[in-house]
């Protein structure tokens, strides 16, 4: 499997998806479904995963992020970035492009 | 506790065209004219997601020998469930697919009996085989999440490595590699079908080879024939935890071989309520916590982790469901299975009886 970096496109691979809106009724916690059950999404992470349209790359999903959260700080915005989607695409959750 | 049904397991008939000689539905099938409507059906969808339930499960017997499927599919969707197929593909072609991709369906999972077509047709009862190979070819051309289920046993396992082969090219993204459990029908043949414990060991070496060289392209899991574990399963995650199941006519069970165990008196679907069935009601009640434990698992460690393994296999090989499951090394009852295992690693294979569908 090769390594992502900052040019990786990603997208979610077949048989997954996030819970649509008001889909997660009455739960606070956003939901990604997969074939083997759900995964929780905390925080910004539904954010980030909604941003692998298979179109952005992981830089500019980065970049999106530090424009939504200007007072975090930015090194860390990417470092997490990509440990979260590195952690997913090696789950099966995501996909390379 | 408050437990909440993740997962809705919907056996929306038994009927079905293959007679696998390790059949884990019940001996007492439910009849076609016993089955619940397409209404009953998305009734039911909509209460398990309001119980809190995320996935569905159509299986069967064979959910394609239903007519309603797709709009079940899509009903499903409806509620807001992730919808999977159980199928093994008799009754699938190209344009049934796209109906099934088009009303929602998120995963298929297609069973294969072996890779060996003669083999794989004498397992399942019929020639089906061929028709698996084509219906997994129309699949890969789709974008739909696959799986490829295979049972294992003593007369296929040896043929592991091609399995994975031929799942590696078979354009699924999940491979599951399940030993056969034994409930319902493949109790009866229980000394044709346990491995030896020379093939168990050379399966497993196999599949963890396999699960390393195929890292980030095909997942595999397995399911060990629990006859050869030191402990048991965590059976469906403790027994009304997190599954219910619903039978082709309507009855909720917390699992797919719960009727075997006499005295537990299963609500219907029909009559009742499927909260009050599953937060109520004496059957989901009755092995939920520990308190119907006996010694050694009352005061194991294990026990919240295993739940004293599974309830309906207690009643199939020590006539009682509330006792440590058999398979537990540490089980008074142990030798139960200690001594079918000693029949099975001393002696050939034996011959197996097919089942019939029901009218």
């Amino acid at each position: 499997m090769s390594e992502l970096g900052p040019d990786s496109v990603l997208r979610l691979a077949p048989g997954c998806r996030l819970s649509a809106a008001g889909e997660s009724d009455g739960e606070s916690e956003d939901l990604l479904l997969i074939p083997e059950g759900a995964l929780r999404l905390k925080g910004p992470a539904r954010a980030i995963v909604e941003l692998c349209d298979g179109q952005r790359a992981m830089r500019e999903i980065a970049e999106e992020l530090k424009r939504r959260y200007p007072s975090a700080d930015a090194l860390r915005i990417e470092t997490e970035v990509g440990a979260l989607l590195a952690r997913l695409r090696d789950q099966g959750v995501l996909e390379a492009v | 506790m408050i437990y909440t049904p993740r997962a809705l397991i919907a056996e929306i008939t038994h009927s079905c065209p293959l007679h696998c000689v390790y059949c884990s539905n019940p001996l007492e099938l439910q009849r076609r004219s016993a089955e619940l409507s397409t209404e009953d059906w998305i009734s039911i969808f909509q209460q398990a997601r309001e119980l809190g339930v995320l996935q569905l499960h159509l299986t069967g017997g064979e959910p394609l020998s239903r007519s309603d499927l797709t709009e079940l599919v899509r009903a499903g969707r409806k509620a807001h469930l992730y919808v999977n197929l159980i199928t093994s593909g008799v009754g699938l072609d190209g344009a049934r697919l796209d109906q099934l991709i088009e009303a929602g369906l998120d995963h298929i999972q297609l069973s294969f009996q072996d890779t060996e077509e003669g083999s794989a047709n004498e397992f399942a009862g019929t020639r089906s085989h061929a028709l698996k190979l084509r219906v997994a070819g129309a699949i890969r051309e789709r974008r739909i999440a696959f799986t490829i289920n295979l049972v294992v046993h003593r007369r296929n396992v040896d043929r592991l490595g091609e399995m994975l082969t031929f799942a590696e090219h078979s354009g699924a993204q999940r491979l599951e590699i399940a030993h056969v459990q034994y409930y319902g029908w493949a109790l009866r043949n229980r000394e044709a079908l346990l491995p030896t414990r020379e093939q168990l060991d050379r399966s497993m070496e196999i599949l963890e080879a396999a699960r390393e060289r195929l890292k980030g392209r095909l997942r595999i899991d397995f399911v060990l024939p629990d006859y050869y574990a030191k402990y048991p399963k965590p059976c469906m995650n403790g027994w009304g935890h997190q599954q219910i199941l619903i039978d082709p006519a309507g009855r909720v069970l917390p699992c797919h071989a719960a009727s075997v165990i006499p005295g537990l008196e299963f609500s219907s679907a029909r009559e009742r309520p499927l909260r009050w069935i599953w937060e109520e009601s004496p059957a989901f009640n009755r092995f939920r916590d520990e308190s119907w434990m006996p010694e050694p698992c009352r005061s194991c460690d294990r026990r919240t982790r295993d739940f004293g393994g599974c309830r309906c296999q207690a009643f199939l090989l020590a006539g009682d469901a509330a006792a440590t499951d058999p398979v537990c090394t540490l089980a008074p009852t142990h030798t139960i299975v200690e001594e079918t295992l000693r029949r099975v690693n001393g002696s050939d294979s034996r011959s197996w009886v097919y089942r019939i569908d029901p009218a």
